[in-house]
């Protein structure tokens, strides 16, 4: 027993011990901060490529969208009413007599209804905001307790 | 017990205390350093930009693009790039520019070479086409690899969109144009600018990716759908510009709309421009040309106006179909002896015969009957001296002088009965005739059939403008008026089909206060099926040169406009309109 104790007592007042100890806490501390940092490196960098990513695929959107219309007046230009006129008399067509049209009464017909390009505004069909957008933390704890009862007394 | 390696842990710490320390100060010393100083002065950090939305759409009403948008380019120089380059590759850059951009040599290299004191970058053309962009970034890598000073180096381009009209002059004078500044000039385009134009928005922009935020969503102006049909529009401008050929009119106007919804179907004027080209307007359009006859030149209608004297009459009660009326050729009112045109003297003749004969005489008394307070009263009911409200810019009022006005004489009670002495635009005239066709409810005119903004559409609906005449008065007018053209056999009548219809035959006023007799402006009205009216027309030919008669120039165009629009809008003949549908 007295062995033990003279070992722990040694080995405790050794300096080189506790020197040691130190220099491995202080590396491990410079470990750790080096790994925050690298940690933080590597997220700031990443960030940094995404947002580089962002600002490019906004740039490709926009290029698209300017693409998108240009290539719908080429189109416009390209069937123009002169230009399928002078199309159509090409090929042979020529415009008609009135006189030359036979009409065949057709019961329920009704003529194609003009151009829709998107849904009719409507206050049924606005887009209706989910309440869990709207509603405040307290509003929903609220909305949770049950409600007390309107009126006091009961049963006689 | 002193261990022996003690000194070389105190060693290590303090090599290591002194590598930290050293890092510290590294990292500090590079912040602090010139090099970061000057990075951080090169780097903007990012700046407000203003995003511009595309401009809205014009579509006629089956979708057809009559404006869209088209890519350009600004090519500049980055003034920055070709200091640091100390001017080496400047004439190259002013030799392409004036081959490739049509601009000046000198004045490129001046620009470049000599810019304002702080500025950084140079604009060269702001509206470079899609071709000339190419051959010159194309000519830029080429060359790149050359000595310094033969290189295109700081020359740079931004593409952008700007207004395009790709049927050219179709529906010109109604669309209107977009100046190279964005801003939208007659027509719709000026109407429905701040629509059509979109919401710009400024954006804070990091040159930081890190600081990278998503833009905001920018929608595009709002898209129009117009009440035009294209190829009614194509037909209704070849039929007019024949006839402008054809009679030698010093200018012409036809106008077509739904009595029943006031949707203009085709509006055609001369002159008419092709919009792309839109700075020669001052050459197309001199002096106090206007843009668009239809709606902001007010003109003395003459004999057409008479079914607006009539309508008053018949509703008023003051006359019916049958009552006759003896014609001696003159009709004394306010002191003042009116007489038909040539003096003709028509003799026992009742309403029907007063129109078909287009009797000048007999609406002075149909007027005289009414009354000042009447007449006046239904004149103003028709919106006569007031815009119609029709969605397109510069439309004028006309003038309707009134009893008590400075200008007004009794006399002016029997000219203004057929259309003398009273100014309305043809629009102005167009709507009061659909009360006539409409069963006595006249519609505002308009161009816009839908917008579409944010993903919906908004369809305008007809607005009715007034009730100035009953359904039956109407009735009996259109009646009398299909009678009186068939009566006289005119040239408006379209085989197959029953139509109602009036013409026009003015003395154009001049400056002295007189009329001048050789010059005319030939006018018709009409609408059809009588029945059930699918269109009514108005044509105004101003100073006809091969006959002055209404009759004569004006009325054969409605009749050609009616044979278009029969095949066009898929009206069947009445006989097979009217025959029941078959099981």
């Amino acid at each position: 027993m007295n062995n033990i104790s003279h070992f722990v007592q040694k080995y405790r007042q050794a300096s080189w011990r506790v020197q040691l100890q130190w220099l491995v806490l202080f590396v491990l501390g410079l470990v750790a901060v080096a790994l925050v940092a690298g940690l933080y490196l590597s997220v700031s960098a990443r960030a940094a490529l995404t947002g580089r990513k962002i600002q490019s695929l906004e740039a490709a959107i926009r290029s698209g969208e300017r693409v998108n219309a240009n290539l719908e007046s080429q189109l416009a230009a390209l069937t123009s009413a002169q230009e399928m006129k002078e199309l159509a008399i090409a090929i042979g067509f020529y415009p008609v007599d009135p006189a030359e049209i036979t009409y065949v009464p057709v019961s329920g017909y009704a003529p194609p209804p003009a151009i829709n390009m998107a849904p009719q505004e409507t206050h049924s069909s606005a887009p209706v905001i989910l309440p869990e957008y709207t509603r405040s933390l307290f509003d929903w704890f609220i909305e949770r307790v049950p409600s007390a009862p309107s009126e006091a007394g009961g049963q006689p | 017990m002193k261990n022996p390696h003690t000194w070389r842990y105190v060693t290590v710490q303090i090599m290591l205390v002194v590598f930290g320390f050293s890092i510290l100060v590294q990292i500090l010393r590079i912040q602090h350093s010139a090099e970061a100083k000057a990075i951080l002065d090169k780097d903007p950090g990012g700046g407000v930009q203003t995003f511009y939305p595309a401009r809205g759409e014009i579509l006629d009403l089956k979708g057809h693009l009559l404006a869209g948008n088209k890519i350009v380019y600004e090519v500049g120089v980055d003034l920055q790039v070709l200091k640091e380059n100390e001017y080496a590759n400047a004439n190259t850059i002013a030799l392409a520019a004036s081959v490739y951009l049509d601009l000046d040599f000198a004045t490129v290299l001046n620009w470049i070479t000599q810019p304002p004191e702080g500025l950084r970058y140079i604009v060269l053309d702001n509206f470079a086409s899609s071709d000339e962009e190419k051959a010159l970034m194309d000519l830029q890598e080429s060359v790149k690899d050359k000595p310094r000073d033969q290189t295109l180096e700081g020359l740079n381009s931004e593409p952008h969109l700007v207004r395009t009209y790709p049927e050219g002059s179709l529906a010109a004078n109604i669309i209107g144009f977009v100046t190279q500044e964005g801003v939208g000039y007659y027509g719709v385009e000026e109407k429905y600018n701040s629509l059509l134009a979109g919401v710009p928005v400024k954006v804070w922009v990091s040159a930081d990716p890190n600081r990278a935020e998503e833009l905001p969503n920018i929608p595009p102006g709002a898209t129009l759908i117009l009440t035009l049909d294209r190829e009614v529009q194509a037909s209704v401008e070849e039929i007019l510009d024949a006839a402008m050929l054809n009679t030698g009119a010093a200018s012409g106007t036809v106008v077509v709309m739904d009595p029943k919804t006031g949707e203009i179907l085709a509006l055609a004027v001369t002159p008419h421009m092709n919009l792309n080209e839109y700075s020669r307007f001052k050459e197309i359009f001199p002096g106090e040309t206007p843009f668009d006859r239809a709606i902001s030149q007010a003109y003395e209608p003459g004999s057409v106006y008479k079914i607006l004297t009539m309508a008053a009459a018949l509703d008023k009660g003051v006359v019916k179909p049958e009552d006759t009326y003896w014609d001696s050729g003159i009709n004394l009112i306010g002191g003042v002896a009116i007489r038909n045109w040539n003096n003709t003297v028509w003799g026992q003749q009742d309403m029907i015969g007063c129109l078909q004969h287009s009797i000048n005489t007999c609406l002075v008394h149909v007027a005289s009957l009414l009354g000042n307070d009447s007449f006046y009263s239904y004149m103003q009911k028709f919106g006569i001296g007031h815009t119609t409200g029709i969605d397109l810019a510069g439309e004028a009022t006309g003038h309707l002088k009134l009893p008590g006005d400075s200008d007004w004489y009794p006399i002016d009670l029997g000219t203004n009965a057929f259309g003398q002495g009273v100014s309305v635009t043809p629009i102005q005239m167009v709507m009061a005739a659909s009360a006539i066709a409409n069963d006595g409810k006249m519609v505002y005119p308009h161009l816009v059939h839908a917008m579409v903004q944010d993903g919906w559409q908004q369809n305008i609906s007809p607005q009715v403008a007034g009730s100035p005449i009953s359904a039956a008065t109407a009735h009996t007018l259109n009646d009398m008026l299909a009678i009186s053209l068939e009566k006289e056999s005119s040239n408006s009548l379209v085989p197959g089909y029953h139509i109602a219809g009036k013409t026009g035959t003015a003395q154009i006023p001049t400056p002295y206060g007189v009329y001048d007799s050789s010059t005319t402006n030939a006018s018709f009205v009409g609408w059809g099926p009588v029945d059930d009216p699918k269109f009514l027309i108005y044509v105004w030919l101003e100073k006809p040169q091969t006959s002055i008669w209404g009759s004569e120039v004006a009325a054969p165009v409605f009749k050609q406009v009616v044979e278009k629009l029969v095949v066009l809008m898929g009206i069947p003949p009445d006989v097979v309109r009217l025959q029941p549908a078959g099981p």
